[in-house]
């Protein structure tokens, strides 16, 4: 049972992944415009032109440029920018250490505090907390992100300049692995504050409903009756049931972050793949950009996958019935 | 419905709404024409800076005291007219010494054009080339003279805009900020409003073909539904405003394609529960078309989500478009908050410390949402009670 | 064993008591029947016992119990007796169980709390506990979703007996399960019963089935104990019109 109900989700994935590269594709090849145009001196020969074709492979049939596109994507062959001439993966992979941390400590920090609040919520109803959160993640979900990011920068960089005003590392970079790292994350700080401001209200929020909703149930009850105490009746029973939903959000939000880091490294300059892909659309690099894309499209459905897998293996009812949802 | 607009989120509304259609029709002038110098602050800030000064000039040249801190820029322009045989001096005198900004001869007409942020201006006077010329014109406070020797007659206007402007400031290139804001407003409504009603009808016709055809075609776009929500929406809107072009409609149409899977998804589970529901059955029985069932009854029962979907849908149009302006991904030409920030963020507002580039577009996309949320949620209430917000849930 | 004093009960924002001077006395060793339909009082009885009522319940009366009026004890003190002394077959086993923990977890727990076992010790116990109600030693790895409704039921009755206690309440132990089902929980009880001397309170709105297992039968109706006695009493010759009614659509 278990065996053909992660089948399912592996299928569903591999479904999804290949409805993405097929986007991918069709999106860059059937765009208005030459797409060698940028990096195509008007003033070259036909046989420059045509040798320039031959190196990017769109002088081949479409069914045929598909299939070496589906094999460069799998293998992770980029192939070369067309405004840096450089390797694409090369630059991507520089990037993606600052992409992945970023996202990764915002993700911990927002959710592990909203989670802590919105059970203290729930469990204080009536008080001040729980105002505080229901407040809090109505506005927060509404906010533009960037636009709190700019005032914070504004304010924490350039009012009182206790961070920098762009850039993941310092230029130049001191020396030392301290040091350095210190830097690293006196760059990312403004960054992963603002992200984990924009975050917390709306987990503060769910997680409030849902222990509300799971301190209410007869099996809290019971435990009671039972003469647990009362920690481990919250946290022991009525937690640990919401637990699967909070760690299915908790992967279905990597979308949001994805998007999120794009905007959070533009505001603050911060050398990321989200950066990577302003750029290349800006410049109409159609490799670097079909590459950033297709990177970022993968990272959101290997999550997806993941948070199927974990919601599976934290909730017990699920493997069994399979999906209904 | 007057509960509705008894709420101060309509209320609001409707105020920006008319703001958005009467401003451009009220304020002075176009909002690409300059107004100050750039970066100025609004009027009510700092009053140590000098606001917009304007002198003319005759023949008999200028005198006037100054109080204040430098203004911003230092321009002088017109005509000059004299004897071909004379020098024509035209100098500069402050409180500490003087300055001869231009020695003309051999014309009877002179049209001068002097503006302190040249290079060769300051080359010419000595000035240092790096930093603001027309500080270094103003030395200190005191009384300050312009004299034309040697010349007939003269029309000249002495410009000095200050380091103050407007109501809400200038952008980088002299713009006001406040005019800026007003033609920003029709930008978010039309692009929010329009993109979300089309979001909402994609949603509608796709979640009714789902739910009541069933089958196959339910099955396929599910199956959409879900490959495209699981396509990371920002990095897939900017990939497609860099490939189609970043107009005002493509905009419009990229975020549409992108937001109606909610709303399928939610009308499809309502044409599920209604399809089954004893009185379908009982008008399928009475021999009644689909396609009636479909429009007379399916239809007017999805009005209250699809209303409440739209109010609740613009604040997330209203966000996208001023993402992808904000990173310079929208028409330069069009006027949108997202773009102030852009070039605000681009232009040097930061280095300059300029907020009053930042705070109006930004709390104003902000106060927009809000409105929008609060309306949708009074929205949500009155179709649900059972949603009211705090307390039990 | 429990003495039941002039009880009443009257919920937060109800104008009515749901409970109103009930009295009665449970001897030790005793299986009694409490039978009323819904909203009788029945349940409200037992969560008077156990102090499960909600905030804001008004309560009046005493229950002696081993020397403690159980109205008036600390929560503390409260925890302690519970499950030790007072355990409770509750309602529908299905929503008794936390449903992402297994039978096995939930039997652990109670013997870490109240009986000091560590984990270590504890696999033996559960499974002569599961054994004892009739059940494999292999539901202890089950989740709650996993059993059918009588093996809920005899999994809910082995929880209630992990701590031995002297005082078994079981409320609609048999509701919504098939009469085979039915027959195999009440031999199962009357047999625990038997074994481990304990005084068991049986809360149904079914009386034929109360009048064939139980000593003694209380009727209550809207709030009040409105008859007592032997099962043949009541069936027999009962004194009150509702209990003549409850009778008759007996037989």
């Amino acid at each position: 049972m278990k065996r053909r109900w992660l089948t399912g989700r592996i299928l569903s994935s591999l479904g999804v992944l290949a409805a993405v590269l097929v986007l991918n594709f069709l999106l860059f090849r059937i765009m208005p415009g030459d797409p060698v145009s940028t990096i195509i001196d008007p003033n070259f020969s036909p046989e420059a032109k045509a040798h320039l074709r031959a190196l990017y492979g769109l002088d081949k049939p479409l069914v045929q440029q598909f299939f070496i596109y589906i094999r460069q994507m799998l293998t992770f062959r980029f192939g070369l920018s067309f405004l840096s001439g450089k390797p694409v993966w090369d630059e991507l992979l520089s990037r993606l250490p600052g992409t992945l941390a970023l996202m990764a400590s915002s993700m911990v920090f927002s959710s592990v505090l909203g989670i802590w609040l919105g059970v203290k919520a729930a469990l204080n109803r009536g008080k001040f907390i729980e105002r505080l959160v229901l407040r809090a993640g109505a506005i927060t979900a509404s906010f533009p992100g960037f636009f709190v990011q700019l005032v914070l920068l504004m304010l924490f960089a350039r009012e009182f300049p206790l961070f920098p005003l762009r850039g993941s590392v310092s230029v130049p970079p001191p020396d030392g692995g301290l040091t350095l790292t210190l830097d690293y994350v006196w760059h990312l700080a403004l960054p992963v504050f603002s992200l984990t401001l924009m975050g917390f209200g709306g987990w503060a929020l769910y997680v409030r409903n849902l222990m509300v909703r799971a301190l209410g149930e007869d099996f809290v009850l019971m435990a009671r009756a039972r003469g647990l105490s009362e920690s481990r009746v919250v946290y022991g029973h009525a937690f640990r049931t919401i637990l699967p939903p909070i760690l299915t959000i908790l992967l279905m939000s990597v979308p949001g972050l994805v998007s999120g880091a794009v905007i959070t490294e533009s505001v603050f300059s911060l050398h990321g793949v989200g950066t990577f892909l302003l750029e290349a659309v800006s410049g109409h690099d159609y490799p670097a950009a079909g590459a950033a894309f297709y990177l970022l499209a993968l990272m959101t459905v290997v999550s997806n996958f993941f948070a199927d897998l974990v919601y599976g293996m934290v909730d017990p009812r699920v493997r069994i019935e399979g999906e209904n949802r | 419905m007057s509960s509705f607009l008894k709420r101060k989120s309509v209320i609001a509304f409707i105020v920006i709404c008319l703001a958005a259609i009467f401003a451009p029709l009220l304020l002075p002038g176009e909002p690409s024409r300059v107004v100050g110098a750039p970066f100025a602050r609004p009027l009510w800030w700092n009053l140590r800076l000098p606001a917009n000064e304007e002198f003319y000039c005759d023949e008999r040249g200028l005198a006037f005291d100054w109080d204040k801190l430098p203004p911003s820029v230092f321009t002088l322009t017109g005509r000059v007219t004299a004897d071909p045989e004379e020098t024509v001096e035209v100098v500069w005198v402050t409180p500490k010494n003087e300055f001869t900004l231009a020695t003309l001869s051999g014309q009877s007409e002179y049209w001068l054009n002097l503006d302190a942020r040249d290079m060769l201006f300051k080359q010419k006077l000595g000035l240092p080339l790096i930093g603001s010329g027309a500080s270094r014109l103003f030395p200190s406070q005191g009384s300050y003279q312009l004299r034309l020797d040697g010349v007939d007659s003269a029309n000249l206007e002495l410009s000095l805009p200050g380091g103050r402007t407007g109501l809400l400031g200038t952008d980088q290139r002299g713009r006001d900020v406040f005019t800026l804001l007003m033609y920003g407003i029709r930008t978010s409504l039309i692009v929010g409003i329009s993109a979300t009603v089309i979001a909402c009808v994609l949603g509608l016709a796709f979640g009714l073909a789902a739910g009541y055809i069933g089958g196959l075609t339910d099955a396929l776009i599910m199956r959409a539904v879900d490959v495209l929500l699981s396509i990371p929406t920002l990095p897939i809107l900017m990939v497609l405003a860099g490939i189609w072009g970043k107009g005002l409609w493509q905009l419009v149409f990229i975020l549409s394609i992108f937001s109606w899977m909610g709303t399928a998804r939610s009308v499809r589970s309502l044409v599920l529960t209604v399809r089954e529901s004893p009185w379908v059955e009982g008008l399928k029985a009475l021999g009644a078309k689909r396609s009636y069932i479909l429009w007379r009854h399916l239809v007017p029962e999805t009005a209250p989500i699809m209303l409440a979907n739209l109010a609740l849908g613009v604040p997330g149009a209203i966000l996208s478009e001023a993402g992808l302006a904000f990173l310079g991904l929208s028409d330069p030409r069009l006027i949108s908050w997202g773009r102030m920030l852009h070039e605000a963020q681009s232009f040097g507002a930061f280095t300059e410390g300029a907020w009053w580039l930042l705070l109006p577009p930004g709390l104003g996309i902000v106060i927009l949402c809000l409105i929008f949320l609060d309306m949708g949620r009074w929205l949500e209430e009155k179709i649900d009670p059972r949603l009211g917000g705090g307390g039990d849930d | 064993m429990i003495d039941v004093k002039e009880l009443s009960v009257r919920y937060k924002g109800s104008e009515t008591k749901a409970v109103k001077d009930v009295s009665f006395t449970l001897e030790q060793g005793s299986f009694t029947g409490l039978v009323g339909e819904s909203g009788s009082g029945k349940t409200t009885i037992i969560s008077s016992i156990l102090g499960l009522l909600p905030h804001g319940t008004s309560i009046s009366g005493s229950i002696a119990f081993e020397g403690n009026d159980l109205l008036s004890l600390s929560g503390d003190k409260l925890r302690e007796l519970r499950w030790k002394r007072i355990s409770l077959v509750p309602q529908g086993a299905l929503n008794s169980f936390t449903p992402v923990l297994t039978i096995g977890r939930h039997i652990e727990e109670v013997l870490e709390t109240h009986s000091g076992l560590k984990r270590t010790e504890t696999g033996e116990k559960i499974a002569a506990l599961l054994a004892e109600c009739g059940l494999d030693a292999q539901a202890a790895k089950k989740y709650p979703h996993e059993l059918s409704g009588g093996q809920k039921q005899r999994a809910a009755i082995a929880l209630a007996l992990a701590c031995s206690p002297s005082l078994l309440l079981a409320d609609e132990p048999t509701t919504a399960l098939d009469v085979i089902t039915q027959a195999g929980i009440l031999k199962l009880l009357v047999g625990l019963r038997a074994e481990r001397g304990l005084t068991v309170l049986l809360v149904t709105h079914d009386l034929p089935l109360a009048a064939s297992v139980c000593d003694r039968l209380l009727v209550m109706k809207d709030g009040e104990l409105i008859e007592s006695g032997s099962p043949r009493e009541i069936v027999t010759a009962p004194r009150r019109a509702y209990t003549k009614r409850l009778v008759e659509a007996m037989l």
